[in-house]
């Protein structure tokens, strides 16, 4: 169970950008966070998955809330988590090939052995050939990379994905290859997902429920507190 | 299989139109021609002292303050020593001083500018504090200064030069991690699970580092210049070492009477190398920077 | 179709990159097509496809390791061919206007949309003094819809819709006769794509000489945007035009024929939503034969020759065309 309760969250003091916000996300559920560029779902999404931390409000993860976020967090707790962001060139390290990038956070948690074998099943479930491996991100399309930030989002098994406007950038079959790599995983190992889009076909399509974030924000305006 | 072939050879061969090449063929000679200039200032400074068995402190005070001839292409100075050997000794000197001050300037620059921009906070408005501070004093006072505290020699005119320049490298070095720092890419490392050091020693500092080394590298004619400066002042390096500011500056004298040689050459020599290091760092820059990193537009 | 003479018409255009070590990237090849008066053209394809790399060829954009062949026609003018100079003086914003990819990066953040909007029409009519380029810039803004009472806004205090409108209206100050919009709608929310591209077409149906219209020319990877105002689409894959058809034949009944362009619909989440198998071939080591072979259900030997593109597609075994027109254009 993912739970956010009354979350307010910004960037600057006494400006939040979101304000008494409340999301549930059910184990092997997938949600859709509908809104409009620039609403803030966007930083919700990064107080899910615990790379923000609100000003207030609390975060409930599988029954026990959470206190630290970013680097702070119990590196379980983070790891739990897969991110993929809108802006694929941006969300990758210009200096890693795609093979290292996608092995990274294999390496940053001390689970070198293997590696390569799990780099190379996660590039064929993305559809990456092995020649794009060895490259850097600036030799691949944007397609390409967002294919190997996927890889990279899956590659430590996470129980959650949140998917941050993951399709906005790519086209047509690019989105739905990316979008049944994410199903065939859940399918197998029952995660959770929150997906953050502004393409109301796109998320229905996908997801079991579409929430719109004006209901959201609603919902906080209207009944002052809610108990997620 | 045959038909394709047919169709290939009938088809007039596509007349290519090559596209902007005269901006690449000036960017080429100007890196070349930086690069070349780069190339003989350092082969001076390593390789004619060791080779030429010729003492530059000579005084030949038959010969002093003869014009450039076949014998002195840079003629004499006012002592009749010959001014060609003496300016690449100072070359040496000043290209020494400038580049070690530009490296302790670095390296001071790039851990402090780290260090404020990787942990933020208090941290990092107590370094800008200290930074302001001293960008506040003009350079060559703060120079003068320092250099003042010390007997003349090398060392306190690099630490002179290396403590007027760190500055300029923490702030550049600052605003690239705190920009590196908000990058998606930092947010997928934290959520991989990677620790703050690691982040910071295996994301940030590697994208800063071409911008510190491009930093470095533009300092050093900096210092030179700085260094020269000092000289001139009778502040920088004792008067017996031939560094190009110790030459113009006991050349003041025979400028006014028209002799021209013992300024000139010691200026060119500040200001070729100079600009040859500016180009090849121009160029540099160019290519590090990720807008020009794509050639192609994919 | 009508009889109007093309405002652009692209010959054979092909562009192709040197890279370091002699490899050679054909990213544009011998591309055909033509833009008329009052026609929206939507070039449509996936990232990396070459399209990109077409509008600034297009807009004499592109950088120095390029080689360009072919001939794209503006009137008289080759603007492959044209010097910096007859490009800017005479090109950029008179002939084209350029619609841009992230009006956030287009505009320049320091100064007003008023301002901005003052030195276009200054630069490029023969308003002059004071009052005359206020009105002008007031009349320009007003084209594009864009609200008088935000012109003295900083392009930063905009919302991404009216910074678009924006970026149109100083597209449209020099009343050019060609549009290129360079993916107009990237990042946009689904209802700010419809507004958008409604105002594009606005300004197809209005505006130009005699009244007969502008011709725009759309490159995008957005599906819906193009069915929503397109009149032809050109279909790109690795570098070449595979498919050129009416919008509504091709959105409609009976739908693509090119296999390429039928895999890219049924992509769409409103439609199957299965991604095309593979992914496309890189742009520097093209297959001699048909391009799409590798990913194609329908591929057979004869795909090892490359397919001309005749009448509206280039593929061996297309997809039936059920309509007269298509038929007639196939066997012309």
């Amino acid at each position: 169970m993912l739970e956010l309760r009354d979350i307010t969250a910004g960037y600057a003091r006494n400006a939040p950008v979101i304000r008494d916000v409340s999301l549930t996300v059910a184990p092997g559920e997938a949600v859709g966070l509908l809104g409009p560029s620039g609403c803030g779902k966007s930083t919700l999404a990064r107080v899910a998955a615990l790379l923000h931390r609100p000003d207030a409000g609390t975060l409930v993860l599988d029954g026990e809330p959470v206190r630290r976020w970013r680097h702070r967090a119990p590196r379980e707790q983070r790891t739990a988590f897969g991110v993929v962001f809108q802006q694929a060139r941006l969300s990758a390290d210009p200096r890693l090939a795609l093979s290292d990038l996608i092995a990274e956070p294999l390496r940053a948690t001390g689970r070198r052995e293997g590696a390569a074998d799990r780099v190379g099943e996660l590039a064929a479930t993305v559809g990456l050939t092995a020649d794009l491996l060895g490259r850097r991100p600036h030799e691949v399309s944007d397609g390409q990379l967002q294919r190997a930030c996927l890889a990279r989002a899956l590659v430590l098994r996470p129980r959650w994905l949140v998917c941050d406007e993951m399709t906005a950038m790519l086209d047509a079959s690019t989105t739905a290859a990316l979008v049944r790599v994410v199903e065939d995983y859940r399918a197998a190992t029952g995660a959770g997902l929150l997906a953050v889009g502004h393409d109301r076909a796109l998320l229905d399509r996908w997801c079991d429920r579409t929430v719109h974030w004006t209901a959201l924000t609603a919902a906080a305006a209207g009944a002052g507190t809610s108990s997620g | 299989m045959a038909e394709a072939a047919a169709e290939k050879a009938a088809r007039p061969a596509t007349a290519w139109r090559s596209y902007g090449a005269k901006r690449r063929s000036t960017r080429a000679l100007r890196l070349r021609t930086s690069a070349a200039l780069v190339a003989l200032t350092v082969l001076a400074v390593l390789v004619v002292p060791p080779l030429v068995q010729l003492d530059q402190q000579a005084v030949d005070l038959a010969a002093k303050l003869q014009p450039p001839s076949r014998q002195h292409p840079f003629g004499t100075d006012d002592v009749g020593r010959d001014l060609l050997l003496r300016c690449v000794y100072g070359l040496r000197v000043s290209l020494l001083v400038g580049v070690a001050a530009a490296l302790t300037a670095t390296v001071v620059g790039t851990a402090v500018g780290a260090a404020a921009g990787a942990l933020g906070g208090w941290v990092d408005r107590g370094v800008m504090r200290v930074v302001d501070a001293f960008s506040s004093v003009p350079h060559l006072l703060l120079g003068i200064f320092v250099v003042a505290m010390f007997r003349p020699g090398v060392w306190p005119v690099v630490v002179s030069v290396a403590l007027t320049h760190w500055l300029s490298t923490a702030r550049i070095v600052r605003a690239e991690v705190l920009s590196l720092r908000s990058r998606p890419y930092v947010d997928a490392a934290v959520s991989g699970g990677a620790s703050r050091w690691r982040v910071a020693v295996r994301h940030l500092l590697p994208g800063v580092l071409p911008q510190a080394a491009l930093a470095a590298v533009l300092m050093v004619p900096h210092a030179m210049w700085h260094e020269s400066a000092l000289s001139f002042l009778g502040l920088g390096l004792p008067t017996h070492m031939a560094s190009l500011g110790n030459l113009i500056q006991s050349a003041r004298g025979s400028l006014l009477a028209g002799q021209w040689w013992p300024t000139l050459f010691p200026g060119l020599f500040i200001i070729v190398p100079t600009l040859a290091i500016a180009g090849l760092a121009g160029a540099w820059r160019e290519r590090i920077n990720p807008r020009r990193r794509s050639e192609l537009m994919l | 179709m009508t009889g109007r003479a093309p405002v652009l018409s692209v010959r054979g255009l092909s562009v192709r990159f040197l890279m370091p070590g002699g490899r050679r990237v054909a990213a544009v090849t011998d591309a055909h097509f033509e833009v008329r008066a009052g026609e929206c053209l939507a070039l449509i394809g996936e990232s990396g496809c070459g399209k990109s790399v077409l509008a600034s060829a297009l807009l004499g954009l592109l950088p120095g390791n390029a080689q360009t062949a072919g001939s794209a026609l503006l009137g008289d003018l080759d603007l492959l061919t044209a010097d910096e100079r007859t490009l800017s003086r005479t090109v950029r914003g008179r002939l084209v206007g350029l619609v841009p990819q992230s009006p956030a990066a287009h505009l320049t953040p320091v100064r007003t949309i008023r301002s901005q909007l003052q030195e276009t029409v200054a630069a490029l009519t023969p308003a002059r003094g004071r009052a005359a380029l206020r009105a002008a810039a007031e009349a320009a803004a007003e084209r594009a819809a864009f609200p008088a009472d935000h012109l003295d806004h900083h392009p930063h205090e905009l919302s991404g819709g009216l910074a678009q409108r924006a970026a149109t209206a100083l597209a449209l100050v020099g009343d050019a006769p060609l549009l290129l919009a360079d993916e107009p709608t990237t990042g946009l929310d689904r209802d700010l794509v419809d507004r958008t591209v409604d105002e594009l077409r606005r300004h197809v149906d209005s505006g130009g000489d005699g009244g007969e219209g502008r011709a725009l020319l759309m490159i995008t990877h957005d599906l819906a945007a193009a069915e929503r105002i397109a009149d032809r689409v050109a279909v790109m894959y690795a570098g070449r035009i595979v498919e050129l058809a009416e919008a509504a034949a091709f959105f409609g009944a009976p739908g693509p024929r090119h296999p390429y362009s039928r895999g890219l619909l049924d992509a769409l989440p409103d439609r199957a939503f299965t991604p095309i198998p593979g992914l496309p071939p890189e742009l520097g080591a093209l297959p001699d034969g048909c391009a799409f072979a590798a990913r194609c259900d329908r591929a057979t030997d004869t795909c090892a020759v490359l397919p001309p593109l005749t009448g509206t597609v280039a593929c061996h075994h297309p997809h039936a065309a059920l309509t007269e027109a298509a038929d007639r254009a196939r066997t012309a």
